[in-house]
């Protein structure tokens, strides 16, 4: 590839995929009175914190926010502890069958969440679950179990077991060896496997519109849905500050763990 | 890459000399210690609460789906039909329609975001200002994909940002209503949800490139490879693993899209951009097909698990059955 080539073509791929981001910055920044039927490319003055104040009282974007923020750190955590249990089960533990356990567990991943709604929907009705956070947690967490299930096993078969063996001669009880032992060690992978799930639950619209309704239960991503069906009344730049506002805790997140994040995915490479 | 899970087990498995110290791997050890670490139940605790939660919220479901789609079910009354919504599927136009679309979401998604991936991985690689380039392009990955949709709905609808461009440029015959009509509704969608996932891709193939070691290029120019000689016998063989986790990746995604075309046009106009993800969704939620919504996703299901076992066992023949 000549120089010249590779240069246009890497500056020309970063142009476009600038100018939708361009586009959503400034057109959430233009104030939703003077938005005149068409998008915006120059910045038109700073309505941004008005658009951010609509979409998040207005349209509920900020009840669904809290909601979601609940749900994602809580089920994140819960998913990644009780998936590191589960490891330590099969990997260090003598489990009969830890083949079984292992497809058993990490199967919810395989099937598309699609597989999963009908029944669940009855399920939640029956039981009255559904529209309630708790409701939404337990599937989040549920959902989010098998995926951090893969990462944390995978991590935790590279752990020498002599490192067992001898905190066993020690006489250490499980309790003791996972939480003074494989936990401390795994911290990276643990934290890899939360930013996975965290971003997951975040993200997911398809459980939220199913199994929940009304605002202060719904997921953000749900919201944002609401938000957009109402374009009419609301206009585009209230909609896309909406957008901005659900891209924040996921963009830092991003960001600020980016390393250990590939890390998280290129450890479930093999 | 951290190249963690790899058989270890699986590779030293003919150890037959029963033997008091630890062993390398874990069951063995715990085997031969000679119930050191507690009966076969200990454990069982341990796995209980993972058990529980996926028992109870996602196989049982799972099942109940694949029992719920031999009954002709209207969320009120349901009457055993047997294989009568298989049957159905196979005379429905919307399936035929979705089942296309589905596939053209696989080729779509599969085709543009590797490649592109692939493209700009390879042409960053070790470019000044390559990894600031990088970032930018990895940024939409970091936007959820309803925020993402949001966007391009923003851009696509007919006085949006594309035919705007389009226009400016003096290219109007190209301006098109793009989410009303099939098949660019689909394409449409496609290219968004590439712009999405592409970043992705590239920061994995950049991180693939960064393992080749440097000695291997250095032997190849020797040899006088360069240009497309050196990529094509030098560094996508060394992208191999790589290339498996994001071709692996992007199957089971593309199968599954959702949120993108549901928010930009919800399987519409007439059900003309729905993939089997919208299709049972519509059916069970929307008309209360539920029986007819279960086949659907079973069909789904079918396609994701064949397809992705195919392809890792055709892949990693070493670790894909390995896996235990």
């Amino acid at each position: 590839m000549g120089r010249t080539v590779r240069n246009v073509f890497v500056a020309g791929c970063v142009v476009l995929w600038l100018i939708p981001l361009y586009l959503l910055v400034v057109n959430a920044l233009t104030p939703a009175a003077e938005y005149v039927g068409k998008p915006e490319w120059t910045v038109q003055g700073l309505g941004l914190w008005e658009n951010v104040k609509t979409a998040w009282d207005v349209a509920g974007i900020g009840d669904s926010f809290q909601a979601s923020l609940l749900y994602a750190v809580v089920c994140g955590l819960v998913a990644v502890l009780v998936a590191a249990m589960a490891a330590f089960a099969v990997v260090v533990l003598p489990i009969p069958r830890p083949a079984f356990w292992f497809w058993l567990i990490y199967s919810g991943t395989l099937f598309p969440l699609q597989m999963f709604l009908a029944p669940l929907f009855g399920l939640y009705a029956d039981a009255g679950l559904y529209d309630t956070r708790i409701g939404l947690m337990l599937v989040y967490a549920a959902w989010a179990v098998p995926f951090a299930f893969f990462l944390v096993r995978n991590q935790m078969t590279t752990m020498s077991p002599e490192l067992t063996e001898a905190a066993l001669i020690d006489g250490a009880s499980f309790g003791r060896i996972f939480w003074r032992i494989h936990v401390p060690l795994m911290r990276a992978g643990l934290g890899a496997a939360f930013i996975f799930q965290f971003t997951a639950v975040w993200n997911d619209l398809l459980l939220g519109i199913t199994l929940s309704r009304s605002p202060d239960v719904q997921p953000v991503m749900a919201a944002l849905t609401t938000l957009n069906n109402a374009y009419a009344s609301t206009g585009p730049p209230v909609i896309l500050a909406g957008a901005l506002i659900v891209s924040v805790p996921t963009l830092l997140l991003f960001l600020v763990f980016r390393g250990l994040f590939l890390r998280g995915i290129t450890a479930s490479a093999r | 890459m951290t190249g963690t899970a790899t058989p270890a087990h699986g590779a030293t498995k003919p150890v037959r000399v029963r033997r008091r110290v630890p062993t390398r791997t874990p069951h063995q050890a715990a085997k031969a210690g000679g119930g050191r670490l507690g009966g076969p139940l200990a454990a069982l605790p341990w796995a209980l609460p993972a058990f529980a939660l996926v028992g109870v919220l996602l196989v049982y479901p799972f099942f109940r789906s694949v029992y719920g789609s031999l009954f002709e079910d209207n969320g009120f009354t349901s009457s055993y039909t047997g294989l009568d919504n298989y049957a159905r599927l196979a005379d429905d136009p919307v399936f035929g329609r979705s089942v296309l679309n589905t596939l053209m979401w696989v080729a779509g998604t599969l085709l543009l975001p590797v490649l592109a991936g692939l493209l700009i991985a390879v042409a960053t690689h070790r470019m000044r200002f390559g990894g600031i380039a990088q970032l930018i392009i990895v940024l939409p990955f970091a936007i959820s994909g309803a925020a993402t949709a949001v966007l391009w709905n923003f851009m696509l609808t007919s006085d949006g940002a594309v035919n705007q461009v389009l226009r400016g440029v003096g290219l109007d015959s190209w301006a098109q209503t793009w989410l009303l009509e099939w098949p660019q509704n689909t394409l449409a969608m496609i290219v968004a949800s590439t712009w999405q996932a592409t970043g992705l891709n590239v920061v994995l193939f950049a991180i693939g490139l960064r393992a080749i070691p440097r000695e291997t290029v250095e032997a190849a120019e020797l040899d006088g490879a360069s240009g497309w000689r050196m990529f094509r016998h030098i560094t996508l063989p060394q992208l191999r693993a790589v290339t498996v986790v994001v071709v692996g990746m992007a199957i089971v995604n593309s199968l599954k899209a959702f949120d993108m075309i549901w928010i930009l046009t919800k399987g519409g106009p007439s059900r003309s951009s729905e993939t089997l993800a919208l299709s049972m969704y519509r059916e069970t939620f929307r008309l209360f097909h539920v029986g007819y919504g279960s086949a659907i996703a079973l069909v789904l299901s079918a396609i994701v698990v064949a397809s992705s076992w195919m392809y890792l066992r055709h892949q990693m023949p070493d670790t894909g059955t390995a896996k235990s």
